[in-house]
């Protein structure tokens, strides 16, 4: 099965463990993810928040040159933009004609975008999970976390239940973890706002840490770079501003089904977590 | 006496509704169709922290309050989570609604001076010409530079360094020229 990736700028960066566990549970799953050439930035919330008609240019001058083929996604904010894009051009000839204008080329707004976790569940399916499955999570107790822009807005992301999603945990559940149920699989860690108002960041991320910790988990998973960097590297912040500890390791959850799928824990970047998660495993025998 | 008084009303086209056709115009949201429920506020992450809450403001857009409208903190404390969205029993999409806002907010320069979030839009968008990609290490170094806000997160930098998380080379991708001419024809409203 082959897609054409589209890594979005942050896995070149800051989630660069997200891109190398990626390309490690790819392998194990015979899930072929050539790069799109010369994809550009999505234009991220700075682009829909100043200008409409680049915020819809940006995608379509990466989706318009994927000949045909199905994009693969794994940053969730690049998906956001990627699939509103392509709704909203699909959807408005007048729309369409200025975007091309704007790019330079006609886009019709139909290159179909998938998030990995809408291939790894429904086009490669859970069975094929299972049988690649090597080193189970057993006793892991996982709060998936989806964060706002997978599942919202259903209309254009179509992408699961908006208020409770459910791929994730069943994509780790077939690899042996328990999931818990909680939630705040949904709620916003602030985003971008890391950079320009970090306080809010800090009483959001806070919010999900405490309703993970009180669901019971060990750990979380996250699907999206900035999701993930919110939660790891402000923890230490929180716990010092709260006074509780959380020490929740805050995993890309295709680090944890690497390490299901026996995939070396340096494949799998797992020294660029800053909450260190080798306690955990060590203490649930998981990646041994 | 009660009986010789009409029963007030509120003709919504003599107070206006210019300022939600805008929103509708630039956006797609419809704020008109706003019954004040209040799903929006009480689902928003930030709402408690802003000086209006999105059902406010969308009150605010009907009844066409430009100033405090676009002067208001509020639109760039909402971090586009799209719960007021997904939720809105009228398919109002205040989300959509406060791109329009912060559009129209930036355009009269009459976003408050305390939020920093414009110019890191900024930034942000002329990296994009530039490069083609975010390059964040660039782009964080650029934004302190320019808010001199030096000292603030100072430690983050030294933690993702060390965990292998900050790329120290830009990416380039080739075609500059051509986006920048895309830039200007989207300033434009690629219509030339």
């Amino acid at each position: 099965m082959s897609y054409a990736f589209f890594p979005g700028c942050s896995l070149e960066g800051t989630a660069r463990d997200f891109r190398l566990s990626t390309m490690a549970v790819a392998q194990k799953v015979g899930l072929d993810l050539p790069e799109l050439k010369d994809w550009i930035c999505c234009g991220s919330t700075a682009a829909h928040s100043t200008d409409p008609l680049l915020a819809d240019a940006l995608p379509a001058k990466s989706l318009s040159a994927a000949g045909g083929a199905t994009v693969a996604v794994a940053c969730a904010a690049c998906y956001s933009r990627l699939k509103t894009a392509n709704h909203h051009i699909a959807g408005d000839a007048a729309l369409r004609a200025r975007v091309a204008q704007v790019v330079g080329r006609d886009y019709d707004g139909q290159t179909k975008v998938l998030h990995l976790l809408e291939i790894l569940v429904r086009q490669i399916g859970l069975q094929r999970i299972r049988s690649a499955i090597r080193s189970p999570l057993a006793g892991l107790k996982v709060a998936c976390y989806y964060g706002c822009l997978l599942a919202r807005p259903p209309e254009i992301t179509n992408f699961d239940d908006p208020e409770n999603p459910t791929l994730m945990d069943q994509l780790l559940e077939a690899a042996g973890a328990t999931p818990v149920a909680w939630p705040h699989k949904t709620e916003c860690c602030g985003a971008s706002f890391s950079i320009t108002d970090p306080s809010i960041v800090l009483e959001l991320s806070a919010q999900i840490l405490l309703m993970a910790q009180a669901a019971g988990a060990d750990c979380i998973a996250t699907a999206c770079p900035l999701c993930q960097l919110n939660l790891d590297m402000r923890q230490q912040e929180i716990e010092a501003k709260s006074g509780r500890r959380y020490n929740l390791p805050v995993f890309y959850f295709t680090q944890l089904l690497g390490l299901a799928m026996g995939c070396p824990a340096d494949d799998l970047s797992l020294g660029s977590l800053i909450v260190a998660p080798g306690a955990l495993l060590e203490a649930k025998g998981i990646g041994r | 006496m009660m009986g010789a008084m009409a029963s007030p009303t509120i003709e919504i086209e003599s107070i206006g509704g210019h300022m939600a056709s805008e929103v509708a115009k630039r956006s797609g949201a419809s704020p008109m169709s706003c019954y004040q429920c209040g799903k929006c506020s009480s689902g928003c992450p930030v709402a408690s922290r802003g000086d209006f809450k999105p059902h406010e403001l969308v009150r605010m857009v009907q009844t066409n309050l430009h100033g405090p409208v676009l002067s208001s903190r509020f639109i760039w404390e909402c971090t586009s989570c799209h719960t007021c969205s997904t939720r809105c029993p009228q398919q109002v999409d205040p989300a959509g609604m406060m791109d329009a806002l912060r559009e129209m907010s930036r355009a009269l320069g009459a976003a408050p001076r305390s939020t920093v979030v414009p110019v890191f839009n900024q930034i942000f968008l002329d990296a994009v010409r530039d490069r083609g990609r975010i390059f964040e290490l660039g782009l964080m170094i650029q934004f302190k530079l320019r808010t001199r806000r030096f000292f603030e997160d100072a430690d983050k930098g030294r933690i993702m360094y060390r965990k292998g998380k900050l790329a120290l080379s830009a990416p380039q991708v080739g075609g500059k020229a051509e986006r920048k001419a895309m830039f200007d024809r989207a300033a434009e409203g690629g219509t030339k």
